[in-house]
């Protein structure tokens, strides 16, 4: 339990690690087992890989491998404009691609100093919270089938798949939306859409019912998540565990209530917290997550301005199409930030948002140039995966996919 | 919100798992009677609406020429580096025309980005989502596949005039 654990060993350092693991630990005739699971396991939520010390079916050590899908995001950073890094933004938690855009977007504007118009901030939470639903919707589904329900999978997905209609709607894509854009949002959200999301919303409670009447009393979900993996606030804590995981352990943190951004201010919210620290636990916070996040979505709808959905600063935002296509002023501006890209002014600056799985913080450092001299990506998935080992101690095989399913990590944002 | 049980919590009647049983199937059967959620895809298409973007093409004027003037910002916005432009003069009112303009589709990542910088909406995201090649040099669209008449681009846009 106490171990530390180097994410960086190969593979036979962490076999080496987990022998002499197994000599301390005063087991002379090896009766322990090393398995390996992954990276190519259907629970691993794609290529994580595990290496379990095993005595019979217990686990008693875990080594999570990270690093399959690492596709050097940070390094591409420094050699792209911070416009061109948008798309990339989408593919690292891809199950909730708005809102990874908003929190580069959102550290970038804070780098260039840019006020953003309203109506672009309201947009933007109605992403961010309709990307949280999609999300949690996705942990849900696959967390209870690790734990054997095939139905809850469906059914959340077929939610799920409504949500990325509306995705299509406003943003034009279903999946990687690269929406938001430096200075506001690319277009304009149409009353179409509007209409979409109040329909969906309207229906939506009933389902979360559903599913609940499905889960909440049913006695083998129960008794496979109860008591399975748990971790104490202070564990959690100094592990940097965030988000619906953290909030399960007793800890009432929240960057939107902690560092609001946007307009969460101004939003009238409860965070979920339980105190219980295990799977159901995690659960259950998902679950009252995405009811709150229906209450957000419905206020942003209400109190949603008319106006601009970008910022009218010239050599930082790309004016409206309608400009570049007539005013001479603005056609200069569209090739001169193409070229050269927006310049923020030498410094270095974090922003943080409330992802779905977690904080997502960008980190940016500027020499002053069009692209970030470095730029750290703090994912929530790769901190909570580190929480893991101590999750897993002591438990079944089988409980290891359950608990992997409630920390949610998804694997393109945790390796980068 | 539904109550919520922890193992401590569950009574006889939930341990005997029966009418959880009941309950579920219960939801089962109201799922069976509900809407059909899935679309007969090759029979059945998918109509996009004009805030959709489907591959990117080449607006085409009704006199047959590329409203494109060659500038190269697309080119130089694409994060994935898929379009490829060589500018030449002409003797048109435009002056300047692409000789060659490639995308390449199997780079292409739908993200819209040139359609955003174009200055002469000339190149806009159409509503095709189907894409098939059998080999690689197929999935480079020259300027041959890649014109399409502004008529049929009409949704897309109107969209960007207003929304955009």
């Amino acid at each position: 339990m106490d171990q530390v654990i180097d994410n960086d060993l190969t593979y036979s350092r962490a076999v080496e690690a987990l022998k002499k693991y197994a000599v301390e630990t005063d087991d002379p005739l090896d009766n322990e087992m090393v398995l390996n699971m992954g990276p190519q396991h259907p629970a691993t939520h794609g290529v994580l890989r595990l290496l379990l010390s095993l005595d019979g079916e217990t686990v008693t050590n875990c080594v999570p491998m990270l690093g399959y899908l690492h596709r050097g995001y940070e390094k591409m950073a420094e050699d792209m404009n911070y416009y061109d890094y948008i798309p990339h933004t989408d593919r690292l938690d891809y199950l909730a691609p708005p809102s990874n855009n908003v929190a580069f977007v959102l550290a970038v504007e804070k780098l260039l100093g840019i006020e953003i118009p309203r109506r672009a901030s309201y947009i933007r939470m109605i992403n961010s919270e309709l990307a949280r639903i999609a999300s949690h919707l996705v942990a849900i589904g696959a967390m209870v089938m690790d734990a054997g329900a095939m139905t809850v999978f469906l059914w959340c997905f077929r939610e799920r798949e409504k949500i990325q209609e509306l995705y299509d709607l406003i943003m034009g894509a279903r999946f990687t939306t690269s929406y938001t854009r430096i200075g506001g949002v690319s277009g304009d959200i149409t009353d179409e859409a509007q209409a979409g999301i109040l329909e969906f919303l309207d229906q939506f409670p009933e389902t979360l019912d559903d599913l609940e009447k499905l889960l909440n009393a049913n006695r083998i979900f129960v008794q496979r998540t109860d008591g399975v993996g748990v971790i104490s606030a202070e564990d959690a804590i100094d592990l940097g565990v965030s988000g619906p995981n953290l909030r399960a352990s007793g800890v009432e943190h929240d960057i939107r209530r902690a560092e609001p951004y946007l307009f969460y201010n101004e939003m009238d919210f409860k965070i979920p917290t339980y105190s219980n620290g295990d799977s159901l636990a995690r659960y259950w916070v998902r679950m009252d997550e995405m009811r709150e996040s229906i209450k957000i979505i419905r206020q942003a709808m209400e109190m949603m301005p008319f106006g601009d959905i970008m910022a009218n600063s010239p050599k930082k935002a790309i004016p409206r199409k309608v400009e570049i296509y007539s005013k001479m002023e603005e056609l200069i501006n569209d090739f001169m930030l193409t070229n050269f890209g927006a310049e923020p002014p030498v410094g270095e600056v974090y922003h943080a948002v409330e992802n779905p799985k977690g904080e997502l913080g960008f980190h940016i450092v500027s020499r002053g140039e069009g692209h970030p001299w470095k730029m750290k990506i703090k994912s929530p998935s790769a901190t909570n995966l580190q929480a893991l080992p101590h999750l897993v101690n002591g438990h079944m095989i089988s409980d290891v996919v359950v608990i992997l399913g409630s920390l949610d990590p998804v694997m393109g944002e945790a390796d980068k | 919100m539904n109550k919520k049980f922890t193992k401590k919590d569950l009574s006889f009647w939930h341990n005997l798992y029966i009418p959880e049983i009941v309950k579920g199937l219960g939801l089962t059967w109201k799922a069976m009677r509900g809407p059909k959620q899935t679309m007969e895809y090759p029979e059945e298409k998918f109509i996009p609406t004009g805030s959709y973007r489907g591959r990117p093409v080449l607006a085409m004027e009704e006199n047959g020429e590329e409203r494109c003037v060659a500038c190269g910002l697309c080119s130089r916005i694409c994060p994935a580096l898929a379009i490829e432009v060589q500018a030449a003069e002409t003797e048109r009112e435009k002056e300047r025309y692409p000789v060659k303009f490639e995308i390449n589709m199997l780079r292409c990542i739908f993200c819209g980005f040139c359609e955003d910088v174009c200055p002469e909406e000339a190149i806009v995201m159409s509503d095709k989502y189907e894409l098939v090649f059998d080999n690689r040099e197929d999935a480079i669209f020259g300027k041959d596949r890649l014109l399409t008449p502004v008529e049929q681009l009409k949704p897309r846009i109107e969209f960007l005039r207003k929304h955009k």
